[in-house]
């Protein structure tokens, strides 16, 4: 035993406890993790950081030039009790509950679907190729240009689902970059061979009026139903359905899922496709519907759209829905807003973004608590 | 033979972007923060660079405020993903979808979009410049010739400080680091804003070096490019510089057909750098060992107290 | 021994999101002694010890270091203070060498900034320094040596280095014997005693009677986040020792001979190579008999977690078959026809290959019977039938903490989501039952209820495995015991067993039927 060591070592540590150091917080904060919150909370901690996003877009539109008094009337009045505008907004509807549900699917399987718009474009690419080569009667030229929108789309989203679950390849950028690829093969068909030429713009003859989406009762597209029944289905794929537990399974933590006999692979390819099919007719009904031909920017905005509906109503279809109304209304307000205080179309992708980045750090309360946490005193 | 000269002695105009980018992805993702938000930092730094150009005329003081917006805009995303903890790769698409709006808006509004500005003048580096074939290489902006010093200069900082070591064990082991006294979100915090200065640089560099005037988006994908770059560089500044290399030399290669004379599918050959991105990240993921170098802790948001 | 007090706990709570894992405990530990701290899984101990090397900030309460009140603001404040802490779950950076994972522990030096020369010439500074504290403590270690490429022992050795080169006089080690064999653990608890011997204070966290008996000066018993009782350990018996650390008498767990019958599964010459090229499974050769319980005892990173893997059919590529009697090769069968022919496995990571957290008991319960059309066709899943049969099972396996079925799986306590998985797996009463640390992270009265439920599994006539790494657990559930040393079974034991002979053949390496002579770690009782 060393005497000696023992009075040094003690008077080392007396020091290091009486040293005067810089003057600690009274009060620590903790962060925990919260196991569950109930879901009305959930709600009002979501709505209030909704709010909070339109409050600082407003502030944003204010300081871009609009006034102040004409935001409450753009957005909300005239979009919703305006009768040309409210079919406006339907018809917008349409094409973003698609990919809104595609952003849903993908999201389930814990695939970012980051390719919509090119899985979009191809939807298109197929329902023109459809009416330029004039297959089938024309009583089923239209359900034939849906079929190749689906099979379009669906195909286009094979290729990077394959590529992750076969060679673990990152879907972020593969999709990505499947999208520049398929922008680029567009404008090589709409200055190409599919052009129109009657006309110096890029884009391809006019569909014939069989072969465009027919309105029903009262100036509404028949893109509204079809939207609605897409999305009946996904919901009874996604909640009715077994495949909706085997999903869960799958996105809660595919390992187990594996090992409790859920057919990962299958479930995960199987829900791409229907995600990229989703997205296909989401450019079939633009194509078909609102344009009547295939242009070059059909599919601008709808990428991210897609993403954040899903984001937003947390992968479930019924509120997809709601949620891809409100943003048909944000597209609807921000082409008016265009039009008559020249703000680029680009506030609405901000607006977007700010929307996202609200929600996600409402997350933040959701998920953990702060907690003042004592010091200890002697 | 002009036609190789000149494609050669272009590539490095169009590598260092990417190199910059990727050096700046490499360095936040070292300290486990998964960093998506490339192309949006990189249109800021674009934008800002412009906008200064526009007003000062001055490529340094251009420069430097590329590095800072872009700098600044990054604290949004430090916020989102330090404090907040939000999902990493959410945080970093919401960025991106933020700043391509932000800089779409700005851009019209204050009038910057389609203004062209005046380049630097090269620097020759005799006697390399005289080369045959390969002088031109050896003909560039100040820039270009301060890349590779760039890259040193972070390759020394993690191997060889103390400082970088600890930046890494952060990225490897956030709670060995935080046991051992480190402080995880504060070099976490450092990371991000010191990766993406580098960002904005390199988006200045595109505005205001390479192609001399602002449009919006005009980064088209790069920024996805150089974050597929840093997977396949195995998060190694020397081969995302070769990475770099390589893609510059794809890039440059393109005009260079079109005068001469090749005759080949205009979009087609514009599909040319994404198809290669995405070939190359094909062919990385099937050999083996593909994560073998990435940071233990990358993507993993950092809480002390975990509950176990 | 000194009589001055080193540092002092008192008052101490903390809850983690609702849960009390400390009220008003109190420990104190004086220079010069190894003061153990006993308690079992979920007692406290790791989460006061947290609290005191500065990790976790506590809710109430102070913290005294000889005899001054001071407050911590974090792990760097503790090592000011010459507090250091060996955790259970190593915290060091893989990929480092040991010099670089030592380097970032230690304090401030001047000149951190600086480039190249500097640094390099600090790491080999430190370099020797460790060579010179390891051989000081009596075992080599090469500082040069990849932190990943070291054995378990070797890791936490650099671990010690790591707080006692940033000056540590407070040392505390947290289950430090967990990982090692009997043998490694005596020579490491020998070291502490030196070091406590020269006046540090030693504080040891642990749940193992044995280790409290043969080292330590003074035990602090805790119980429920509540400090129960200081005492001497020389003067006082294992079953007092017991009954405090428990709350009550254990359960005695009475044994019946095995009437081991057919042999189930044969597993033949299974062969793997990790990552680095270096073989993990060494042609394992064993024979599973129905009525009988196997258990493979071993070190933890011999190859258990590769071998449970390959027996429960999850992803592990490797050589070899394992032939099912009746069947064929277990290896081809899918899940759905694992469930057919009633094999149960229950994997050591609960939550991260057994339960989904996000999800309901009930789904969880039932997932794996839902593909067999059991509760629905695809087109429509019947949950009604779903949450009955949950709720039959919760209610039969004793599954507690569920309020309604629909909760997520992750509230479960660790000992009631084990019983879940248990219910999960014994519902179809199987005749195979394969289970890897069954008792991890459970505390005693738990882990009696789940041996009986694998004791009830044999009464019943099925083969039972375990493989454990707490040798006392698989001495008293196994009938048979094989050692897993180097990726093989090396040894087998009948009951009774010797656990001399057991530990000797843990540490032997290459042929079977070799161990090593016995030279250390014999037992002094």
């Amino acid at each position: 035993m060393n005497e000696q060591v023992r009075p040094v070592m003690l008077e080392q540590v007396s020091q290091a406890a009486k040293q005067p150091k810089p003057p600690l917080l009274s009060r620590r904060y903790a962060l925990e993790i919260r196991q569950q919150l109930a879901w009305h909370w959930q709600a009002v901690i979501i709505g209030l950081a909704l709010l909070l996003g339109l409050g600082i877009s407003a502030a944003i539109l204010v300081a871009a030039g609009v006034p102040a008094g004409e935001l409450l009337n753009e957005f909300v009045v005239l979009t919703v009790f305006d009768a040309q505008s409210l079919k406006a907004v339907l018809f917008q509807a349409s094409p973003m509950i698609l990919v809104g549900l595609a952003g849903c699917m993908a999201f389930r399987a814990k695939f970012w679907n980051l390719g919509l718009e090119g899985q979009m474009i191809w939807g298109a690419i197929g329902a023109t190729a459809i009416s330029l080569l004039e297959v089938g009667p024309p009583a089923l030229r239209l359900p034939l240009m849906l079929a190749a929108a689906i099979g379009c789309g669906l195909a286009w989203a094979l290729a990077p689902v394959v590529f992750k679950l076969r060679l673990k390849v990152n879907e972020i950028i593969s999709t990505l970059m499947l999208n520049y690829l398929a922008i680029n093969f567009l404008l090589h068909l709409l200055y190409g061979s599919w052009k129109d030429p009657r006309s110096s713009f890029p884009y391809s003859p006019q569909f014939q009026p069989f072969e465009r989406l027919p309105e029903l009762f009262d100036g509404i597209s028949a893109a509204v139903p079809l939207a609605v029944v897409v999305a009946l289905l996904a919901l009874w794929f996604l909640g009715i359905s077994r495949a909706g537990l085997y999903l869960r399974f799958v996105d809660a933590n595919p390992r187990v899922a594996g090992a409790v006999g859920v057919p990962v692979q299958k479930m995960i390819i199987g829900t791409v496709l229907i995600s990229g099919a989703m997205a296909g007719i989401a450019g079939f009904l633009v194509t078909a519907g609102q344009e009547g031909r295939l242009t070059q920017s059909f599919y601008q905005g709808y990428g991210f759209s897609g993403i954040l509906i899903a984001f937003l109503a947390r992968n479930n279809p019924v509120a997809a829905l709601v949620v891809a109304l409100l943003m048909a209304m944000l597209f609807v307000a921000g082409r008016s807003l265009q039009v008559f205080y020249q703000i680029p179309f680009s506030m609405v992708q901000l607006i977007q973004a700010i929307l996202v980045i609200c929600v996600a750090s409402s997350d933040f309360f959701i998920r953990h608590r702060i907690r003042r946490v004592q010091g200890g005193e002697s | 033979m002009d036609m190789i000269t000149n494609w050669l002695g272009n590539t490095p105009d169009f590598a260092v972007p990417f190199a910059l980018a990727a050096l700046g992805l490499i360095l936040t993702e070292r300290a486990g923060v998964l960093a998506l938000g490339a192309e949006g930092l990189m249109l800021v730094g674009a934008l800002a660079a412009i906008g200064a150009q526009l007003a000062y005329g001055s490529h340094g003081v251009s420069l430097l405020l590329a590095m800072g917006a872009a700098a600044v805009v990054s604290l949004l995303f430090a916020l989102m993903v330090l404090v907040l903890r939000i999902n990493q790769v959410i945080a970093g698409l919401a960025l991106v979808f933020f700043c391509q709006g932000l800089t779409g808006l700005l851009g019209t509004l204050l009038d910057w979009t389609n203004k062209p500005v005046k380049g630097q003048s090269a620097i020759e580096l005799w006697p390399l410049s005289e080369l045959p074939l390969l002088g031109k290489i050896f003909v560039q902006n100040p820039l270009v010739f301060m890349t590779p010093l760039i890259v040193l200069t972070v390759v020394a900082f993690l191997t060889r400080t103390t400082t970088g070591l600890r930046m890494r064990a952060v990225g490897e082991n956030p709670q060995a680091a935080d046991a051992a006294g480190i402080s995880v979100l504060g070099f976490r915090l450092v990371a991000i804003l010191a990766g993406s200065a580098l960002i904005g640089l390199a988006g200045g560099y595109i505005s205001v070096l390479s192609t001399k005037l602002w449009i919006a988006d005009m980064t088209g994908g790069r920024g996805w490019i150089a974050v597929a770059l840093v997977i396949f560089a195995r998060w190694s500044p020397w081969k995302a510089l070769a990475g770099a290399l390589l893609f510059g030399c794809i890039e440059a290669l393109i005009p260079q057909l079109a005068a001469a004379g090749v005759r080949l599918p205009q979009y087609f050959v514009l599909m040319t750098p994404y198809a290669v991105t995405l070939a190359v990240m094909i062919w990385v993921a099937s050999g083996k060992n593909v994560a073998g170098n990435q940071p233990g802790a990358l993507g993993i948001p950092f809480i002390r107290e975990e509950r176990r | 021994m000194s009589n001055l007090n080193a540092i002092q706990l008192s008052g101490v709570s903390k809850s983690f999101d609702g849960f009390m894992a400390l009220s008003q405990a109190d420990f104190t530990a004086k220079w010069g002694e190894v003061h153990a701290l006993l308690g079992e899984n979920g007692a406290g101990k790791s989460s006061l010890m947290n609290i005191a090397a500065g990790l976790y900030a506590p809710e109430s309460g102070s913290l005294l270091i000889n005899d001054n009140a001071v407050r911590l603001s974090g792990p760097r404040d503790a090592s000011r203070y010459h507090i250091g802490m060996v955790h259970q779950h190593f915290k060091l950076v893989k990929p480092f060498t040991v010099a670089e994972n030592i380097q970032l522990a230690l304090p401030e030096g001047p000149g951190n900034h600086a480039f190249s020369g500097s640094h390099r010439q600090r790491l080999a500074a430190l370099e020797q320094r460790i060579s010179d504290k390891a051989a000081e403590l009596g075992f080599s270690i090469d500082p040069r040596k990849i932190t990943e490429s070291l054995s378990v022992a070797e890791q936490q050795r650099v671990e010690i280095l790591k707080v006692l080169l940033a000056g540590a006089r407070i040392l505390i080690l947290d289950e430090p014997t967990a990982v090692l064999t009997d043998g490694e653990a005596e020579r490491l608890l020998e070291t502490v005693r030196a070091f406590a011997r020269q006046g540090a204070a030693v504080i040891l966290v642990t749940h193992k009677m044995s280790d409290v008996k043969r080292f330590a000066d003074r035990v602090t018993v805790m119980r429920g986040g509540r400090t129960i009782q200081t005492l001497d350990p020389q003067t006082v018996s294992v079953p007092e020792l017991v009954r405090l650390t428990v709350g009550e008498s254990a359960p005695a767990s009475e044994y019946q001979p095995a009437i081991p019958g057919e042999v189930r599964l044969q597993v033949r010459d299974l062969r793997s190579t990790g990552a680095g090229g270096q073989g993990v499974l060494n042609g394992v050769n064993l024979s599973l008999r129905a009525g009988e319980i196997y258990g493979i005892a071993g070190v933890g990173g011999n190859g258990q977690s590769e071998l449970a893997n390959v027996l429960m059919g999850l992803p592990e590529p490797c050589d070899g078959s394992l032939e099912l009697t009746g069947f064929g090769d277990l290896r081809r069968a899918s899940a759905e026809q694992r469930r057919e022919l009633r094999i149960a496995a229950i994997p050591a990571d609960r939550y991260g290959a057994a339960l989904a957290g996000e999800l309901s008991v009930a789904e969880n319960f039932g997932v794996g019977q839902v593909h067999s059309g059991r509760y629905g066709s695809f087109f429509r899943l019947r949950r009604k039938r779903l949450e009955a049969e949950a709720a039959e099972a919760v209610a039969g396996f004793d599954v507690q903490g569920v309020r309604s079925l629909k909760q997520k799986a992750a509230l479960l306590s660790g000992g009631n989501a084990q019983k879940l998985v248990i219910a999960r797996e014994f519902s179809r009463d199987p005749q195979l039952v394969l289970v890897h640390s069954p008792s991890r992270g459970l505390d005693v009265r738990a882990t009696a209820a789940v041996h009986a439920r694998l004791r009830a599994a044999r009464e019943a006539g099925a083969a039972v495995l375990v493989i454990s790494e707490d040798l006392d657990e698989v001495l008293a559930l196994a009938d048979r015991i094989g050692v897993m040393s180097g990726g093989r079974i090396v040894a087998e034991f009948d009951r009774p067993a010797d656990r001399q002979a057991i530990g000797s053949a843990m540490v032997s390496h290459d042929e079977p039927g070799h161990a090593e002579p016995v030279t250390e770690g014999a037992s002094h009782e």
